[in-house]
């Protein structure tokens, strides 16, 4: 045997690819051969089919008949100490009948997560490793990876990631490291106070670094604020400022605002599509943005909530606008979901100056769910869309729910607006569920 | 790999592990005790943190990504699917499209929504960064090159 002085490390390219497999695999046998330590193996899928009929929003779409495969599996192992074991895949396919639908491609397919994961019964700990979405801090990120959580002494908590981004790069290339964690101390009736920081590479290039502080804050009850602070350190700025508060006096009141204060220099430093980068100069570097808003929801019995809200933009190169308006809604799961809205978009530029208008209704009749959907956006001025007053959008949907399993239904969607004089198009829906349970003494439930 | 090198690492891995036993916390339940349907209300049973997370509230879409950090307490009634429905590496369908049989839920990009991320992109473009900025953004070449 050899001794840890003389030990050298394999050839490149091989520790990474032997570690990740060998991961995946030895979680996969204990997820498989290990009857004698589960208490209960909880097996569940989802499968939608779906095929959509009508007009492309673009001109090198004309006839989209496009059949999608939604599917998502989970199987879950519990352990008799609290612990448990799952496997998390989801992903989609799709197929083209007849002109190419998106992305000049008559197929594709995303796996949108797959993931191994263990989490113990104490201190939230948990560990994943494959394909997932992280949101610690200033990180929100989907990457093929590692991701380790746990509880620590007096109140604090800690996560690690490390991984390779999942990203798109339709026009710019992005980072293929990143890392980065997230630091928190907790008082479960008070508040949680968080540190974080991401770091991420393109090659040897630095790509990505950022560093930011989250809290929740809840010192009484009926007040919670919520919010973070995002700086670049490659900018050298701060990226963002965002905050919420609301105040619950009365059961059926509450009160609530925010602030968001955005410098785009430092805040779309890093993307990969042109539409939201500096080249094309629709997002000016120079610009920041502070909105202020408030507004309060009234719910005089448990179903019905009426409210109004109000949110001034503020910028320092473009005028300000000011977006306010109502809501009433009634909701009741059992029986009927029902709602109108209408606010007003009062801005300094033509297409800032609108009213919206939006009224909704869903309901179940036996097993069978209706729902319908009409929203309208009366323009003031029609020179910036394509001299058209109004877009207008229509859609109804039925579901039949045959069992608990399996539901099926459609819908069907009509709008007129500044890019089309009348389109149409309909959607048909197949869902299918399984779910199996099987305890420690065999039997399944 | 020299053995100065693995005796911090060895440290480190015993800190780490005597930290987490000296923890002592209970996990989050994996699975919500009592089944909740639609859009529900969370202090209509709950009177300590977990109160203040009202599914109906017209602010609790900008604050749910705050409240993600606790993932756990997200996972005790949501599965990962249901983050993915919004939180997507790509997709084609748009999540207000694949449920229109759900118009109570506050999904993004409802109607003719061609011609109006002209305005949301024109007054909130930071509001596209989230989704769009390094995913998911694939749809955008064709206009935008």
């Amino acid at each position: 045997m050899k001794s840890h002085d003389s030990w050298s490390p394999p050839p490149a390219g091989f520790p990474t690819l032997f570690r990740l497999v060998g991961g995946v695999t030895a979680a996969c046998a204990l997820l498989v051969a290990a009857p004698a330590l589960a208490e209960t193996t909880l097996v569940s899928a989802t499968s939608t089919t779906l095929f959509r009929i009508g007009h492309g929003d673009f001109q090198d779409s004309k006839n989209i008949d496009t059949a999608y495969e939604y599917l998502r599996l989970s199987v879950s192992r519990s352990f008799k100490d609290g612990d448990s074991l799952s496997l998390l895949a989801g992903g989609w396919l799709r197929g083209d009948l007849a002109d190419k639908s998106a992305n000049d491609r008559f197929t594709d397919a995303d796996l949108q997560y797959g993931y191994l994961s263990y989490q113990r019964g104490r201190n939230n700990q948990v560990l994943n490793a494959g394909r997932q979405l992280v949101t610690e801090g200033v990180a929100t990120e989907r990457m093929d990876g590692l991701y380790l959580r746990s509880d620590l002494p007096a109140g604090f908590g800690a996560a690690l990631f490390l991984g390779s981004p999942v990203v798109t790069e339709p026009n710019f290339k992005a980072d293929n490291l990143v890392f980065g964690g997230r630091f928190t101390h907790t008082q479960a009736n008070y508040y949680t106070l968080g540190v974080s920081a991401l770091k991420s590479y393109q090659d040897s290039t630095r790509y990505r670094e950022e560093e930011g502080i989250d809290l929740w804050l809840h010192p009484v009850r009926g007040v919670d604020v919520t919010g973070r602070s995002s700086y670049n350190s490659i900018t050298e700025g701060w990226m963002e400022h965002s905050y919420r508060a609301s105040y619950t006096p009365l059961t059926q009141l509450r009160l609530f605002a925010n602030l968001d204060s955005i410098n785009y220099r430092d805040y779309f430093f890093r993307v990969t599509t042109s539409a939201l980068s500096f080249t094309n100069r629709l997002i000016d570097p120079n610009e920041k943005m502070l909105a202020l808003g408030g507004g309060a929801s009234f719910a005089p019995t448990d179903s019905l909530t009426v409210s109004a809200d109000y949110r001034h933009y503020d910028y320092d190169i473009a005028g300000a606008a000011d977006y306010y308006g109502g809501k009433l809604g009634f909701a009741n799961p059992k029986y009927l979901s029902c709602g109108v809205a209408v606010h007003r978009m009062d801005g300094a530029a033509d297409r800032l100056r609108y009213l919206e208008y939006r009224a909704y209704a869903a309901k179940s009749i036996g097993k069978a769910d209706l729902a319908l959907d009409l929203i309208d956006v009366r323009y003031d001025s029609t020179l910036a869309t394509n001299q058209v007053k109004d877009a207008f959008t229509a859609s109804a949907a039925v579901t039949y729910r045959w069992s608990d399993q399996l539901s099926f239904g459609g819908d069907l969607d009509y709008s007129h607006n500044p890019d089309f004089d009348n389109e149409v198009r309909g959607l048909l829906k197949l869902s299918y569920a399984f779910e199996a349970k099987r305890a420690a003494e065999g039997g399944a439930k | 790999m020299k053995r100065n090198n693995l005796i911090p690492m060895v440290v480190l891995g015993l800190v780490v592990q005597l930290l987490y036993a000296c923890a002592g916390t209970t996990s989050i339940a994996r699975v919500h005790p009592e089944p909740v349907q639609g859009l529900v209300d969370c202090a209509q049973c709950h009177t300590d943190r977990w109160a203040n997370l009202n599914h109906r509230a017209p602010d609790f879409l900008a604050k749910h990504g705050v409240w993600g950090g606790t993932r756990a307490a997200c996972a005790s009634c949501h599965q990962e699917s249901f983050c993915a429905d919004c939180h997507a590496h790509k997709d084609d369908l748009k999540p207000s499209d694949k449920y229109k049989d759900a118009p109570e839920r506050a999904l993004p990009h409802r109607g003719d929504y061609l011609n109006q991320h002209k305005i949301d992109g024109r007054i909130d473009p930071a509001s596209c960064l989230k989704c769009h900025g390094r995913q998911n953004n694939e749809g955008c070449k064709r206009c935008h090159r």
